[in-house]
């Protein structure tokens, strides 16, 4: 990975360690009724667990109803929480299994329903790069260059799709993966090696030589 | 394309594009709000199950669980207890031995009333000659599904005409 990347818009990751202890505390409050508590756990959670699912639906909407979901789904399984994972992990995985038996039954009735770009795209080295002179498809511009990025990672499987969206736009590392997806990190490994041959062979077109 | 397959940088260079992906203008400012609300609208936790809550007392603090061992435990020995009581009851010999059982309520009542019903006697006499109707040899009572000193049969006074 480019050095640039890491000057980015920060790709979020696991919690540090202070906030686990927190979370435990607010586990414990929400587990006896206290929505104050778990209020507190959805504002530390909902920008990552949304990101995650709109990666995976490339659809707003499709991504808020099924975020939604995940957390009301999560309040309600609480109590079967023991704290074997991180409550972060345990929530990704409830909200990964939901959207991957959505997208099971949206079969073929996929559209794309992108957000909008933020306008410091504009100013990225790297993204002005793919689209300079040197880009062999100039013409194009950052919002085309989102749509066929979208439409690429929509022709992956889900499996394969969810670790790109978790490591190379999340910034999740292999193992923490391997514990949401229930997988070792073999596995991670070679789906991300597999998906990204995919999608460069799917964008080709748009990716420059360096 | 002239890339080699494993070189996927460019490929992480466009696969952060996605990272610019926001959705609209104080969209997480509500999400959190809208939760809560549903949560609020459902009436909060849902009280578990029958089957959840057994489970969780499976998976409960060792304390819990050991009381719920010690609840077992003792409806294990109750019911030992009860079972070997049942059978000194089936066997009149350790019955009288065992004076913690008390009297025989049936026995009480054959002394207080010498010339009893014949009626309260077994139909089987265990000290009788075995037959294909009385195949018990020994002195010693049936186990304790069959109690003879507990049952009361009626007879039937066949008159013919």
């Amino acid at each position: 990975m480019s050095t640039s990347l890491l000057e980015k818009p920060e790709a979020p990751s696991a919690p540090p360690a202070i906030t686990l202890l927190e979370d435990r505390a607010l586990v414990r409050r929400a587990k006896s009724g206290d929505l104050a508590a778990y209020d507190e756990l959805v504002r530390r959670y909902q920008e990552r667990i949304y990101a995650t699912l709109y990666h995976m639906t490339a659809n707003h909407e499709d991504a808020n109803d099924l975020a939604q979901e995940a957390f009301i789904k999560a309040y309600h399984s609480l109590r079967s929480f023991k704290g074997d994972s991180t409550f972060f992990t345990w929530l990704y995985r409830i909200a990964v299994n939901r959207t991957i038996n959505f997208l099971k039954q949206r079969k073929h009735k996929t559209h794309l329903s992108l957000n909008d770009l933020d306008f410091n795209a504009e100013h990225d080295p790297d993204l002005v790069a793919l689209i300079s002179d040197k880009t062999p498809r100039r013409d194009a511009g950052l919002t085309e260059l989102q749509e066929k990025l979208n439409a690429a990672m929509l022709q992956l499987s889900d499996t394969h799709r969810l670790v790109v969206a978790l490591h190379d736009v999340q910034g999740l590392s292999h193992e923490e993966i391997s514990r949401i997806m229930d997988c070792n990190v073999g596995t991670v490994r070679s789906r991300l090696f597999y998906a990204r041959q995919q999608l460069q062979s799917l964008l080709s077109e748009y990716l420059k030589s360096p | 394309m002239s890339q080699p397959p494993d070189n996927f940088d460019a490929l992480q260079r466009l696969l952060t594009l996605k990272r610019y992906e926001a959705p609209p203008p104080g969209y997480f400012n509500r999400f959190a709000g809208r939760v809560i609300a549903r949560l609020e609208a459902e009436g909060g936790m849902r009280s578990p199950t029958c089957w959840q809550r057994w489970w969780e007392a499976l998976n409960s603090p060792p304390a819990l669980a050991l009381s719920y061992g010690a609840v077992i435990v003792g409806l294990l020995m109750f019911g030992t207890g009860l079972l070997q009581s049942l059978e000194l009851e089936a066997d009149p010999a350790l019955a009288a031995s065992d004076s913690w059982l008390g009297p025989d309520p049936l026995s009480v009542a054959d002394a207080a009333t010498p010339g009893a019903e014949v009626s309260m006697s077994p139909v089987i006499d265990p000290a009788g000659p075995a037959s294909s109707f009385s195949p018990v040899l020994g002195n010693s009572a049936p186990p304790i599904l069959f109690n003879p000193n507990g049952l009361r049969v009626e007879r039937v006074h066949y008159r013919p005409r």
